[in-house]
């Protein structure tokens, strides 16, 4: 095993029938759970049906089937319940590279003790709000979404399979030209394999029933032989080949998040007097801050007596939106929150994603995967 | 002081800056009287948020004035300083007011001369942009 890429599926038979591509995730999540590497594993567990995922711990590896298989019409985000709820456990957890991101940068904010976790990385090429996605399968595929039992996302395709087992794809392209699809921040972002995680994992490149993973830090080397030398995962080399698509599928996906991004951030960004429009929605509801994984103080300044306008709503985006800028968007990891959980549908995250790439032109940091903070907190002269 | 003078809030620095204006009044060296100046310890303790409190309570310029580089009175605090103020100057164009209306500067305490000139060319500066109008309006 002495190369970073490797081919890998499950030996455990449920887990190799259950789990997405050869079920290599979950088996790894079964080797620290049973030799007791780690005391909890945090994943997504299925809720009510395909749209719905729920943050589960699960401390049992014969739980771990329960979270066997995508969602990504749930889009979470762990960083925040892991520094607020489980700092003190040693803790594996299956990440999405903004979910990386976010630990990164709270590990760097010690929020989050980085010894203490195992990152296993998924790539992602996006994820699909739940309405969105009920919408778009009523609409573009002419499908009850109550009938739907599974989806994937696989070369540029979202591929719905029915309860009769048949399955219908359309073009994530065209989706989006209608306005449909993937979160716009999952749009823009070009961080498709979580190289802050410990291991990536995927689909790109490999053979039907295998995953491909990334051996990215020397202890997620340990890790996965580990996982092989006890008998949990069986591994092989990839093909040149195999490589060589992977490689491709991300140099296009990252050409088409560029792409994305001056669309969304240059092109159409809102006029001045499109946001005063979007900031008069406001209601002044904190939900933004309260969803973002990188808000972590105890006291937030918001809420001091001395940014308080006489009328309640909406507030001065000045000393709002501004002040969160001015605190978190060098760190800003676009994750696409704050934009999710406005009732008001302000586009939150485009000004921040905005800000952080002007900071990260004259500063060369990239949120969520750097090891240290932002050159702003640093105590040298220069 | 007429109406549409432009109203300057400055941040000074206790070493430094306020020194430099101290120097300014004892010489008795004319300034413009727009300047409403806070004096901080250090231009590293000034927070973007406090510029933008200043821009939304009705400041058309907002000047701050620290030590020169190397010469912190606690160190490095000006080069925090003026890492922060690069991002505003970034920032405040996101919210529709023009970065001319934010201005830093190094001013030691013998630099009356400097103080004066500097308050002189800002307000002139301002009186060209005219009073801030702020887009966002409830």
């Amino acid at each position: 095993m002495d190369s970073n890429y490797l081919l890998a599926r499950a030996k455990d038979k449920d887990l190799l029938e259950k789990g997405e591509c050869g079920g290599a995730v979950s088996s790894i999540f079964q080797y620290l759970l049973d030799c007791n590497l780690v005391e909890g594993v945090l994943n997504l567990s299925h809720g009510e049906d395909i749209y719905d995922g729920i943050p589960t711990l699960i401390e049992d590896s014969n739980d771990l089937i329960e979270t066997c298989g995508s969602l990504h019409c749930a889009p979470t985000m762990f960083g925040e319940l892991i520094s607020k709820y489980l700092q003190d456990i040693r803790l594996a957890v299956a990440v999405k590279p903004c979910d990386a991101m976010a630990i990164k940068e709270l590990e760097n904010r010690h929020q989050i003790d980085s010894d203490k976790i195992y990152k296993v990385g998924l790539n992602c090429g996006g994820t699909v709000l739940p309405i969105t996605a009920r919408k778009m399968i009523e609409l573009f595929y002419e499908i009850d979404p109550a009938d739907v039992v599974k989806e994937e996302i696989d070369k540029g395709k979202f591929i719905i399979e029915l309860t009769d087992g048949s399955h219908k794809d359309l073009k994530i392209d065209d989706l989006e030209d209608e306005g449909y699809g993937r979160r716009v921040n999952c749009q823009r972002c070009e961080q498709m394999v979580p190289r802050n995680a410990d291991i990536a994992c995927g689909n790109w490149g490999t053979e039907p029933g295998w995953t491909f993973i990334e051996i990215i830090t020397p202890k997620g080397k340990e890790l996965v032989e580990g996982a092989r030398q006890n008998g949990y995962i069986e591994v092989k080399a990839p093909s040149e080949k195999a490589v060589a698509i992977r490689e491709k599928v991300e140099s296009v996906m990252i050409k088409m998040a560029r792409k994305f991004q001056d669309k969304y951030l240059e092109e159409n960004y809102p006029s001045l007097e499109e946001w005063d429009e979007y900031w008069n929605r406001c209601i002044k509801c904190y939900a933004c801050r309260d969803a973002c994984p990188l808000c972590y103080c105890r006291e937030c300044e918001l809420e001091k007596e001395f940014y308080q306008d006489s009328e309640n709503t909406p507030p001065d985006p000045l000393t709002f939106q501004g002040v969160r800028l001015s605190h978190v968007c060098y760190s800003c990891i676009n994750c696409g929150q704050c934009e999710d959980v406005c009732p008001m549908e302000i586009p939150v995250a485009r000004i921040f994603h905005r800000m952080q790439k002007k900071y990260r032109d004259q500063t060369g940091y990239i949120a969520g995967m750097d090891e240290e903070l932002p050159p702003l907190y640093s105590p040298e002269k220069e | 002081m007429s109406e549409n003078e432009p109203k300057i809030i400055g941040f000074c620095c206790n070493w430094c800056c306020y020194g430099g204006a101290d120097t300014a009044g004892t010489a008795r060296m004319q300034y413009p009287p727009n300047v409403r100046i806070v004096r901080v310890m250090c231009s590293g303790r000034i927070n973007p948020s406090m510029v933008l409190k200043a821009f939304k309570e009705g400041a058309d310029g907002v000047f701050v004035g620290g030590c020169h580089m190397g010469d912190c009175h606690y160190d490095a605090g000006n080069y925090k300083w003026r890492r922060r103020a690069k991002f505003v100057e970034d920032l405040l164009p996101e919210f529709g007011i023009d970065k001319e209306r934010f201005r830093f500067e190094w001013i030691s305490a013998s630099e009356g001369e400097k103080f004066q000139k500097t308050m002189e060319e800002f307000r002139n500066s301002l009186k060209k942009h005219g009073s801030l109008q702020r887009s966002f309006s409830k």
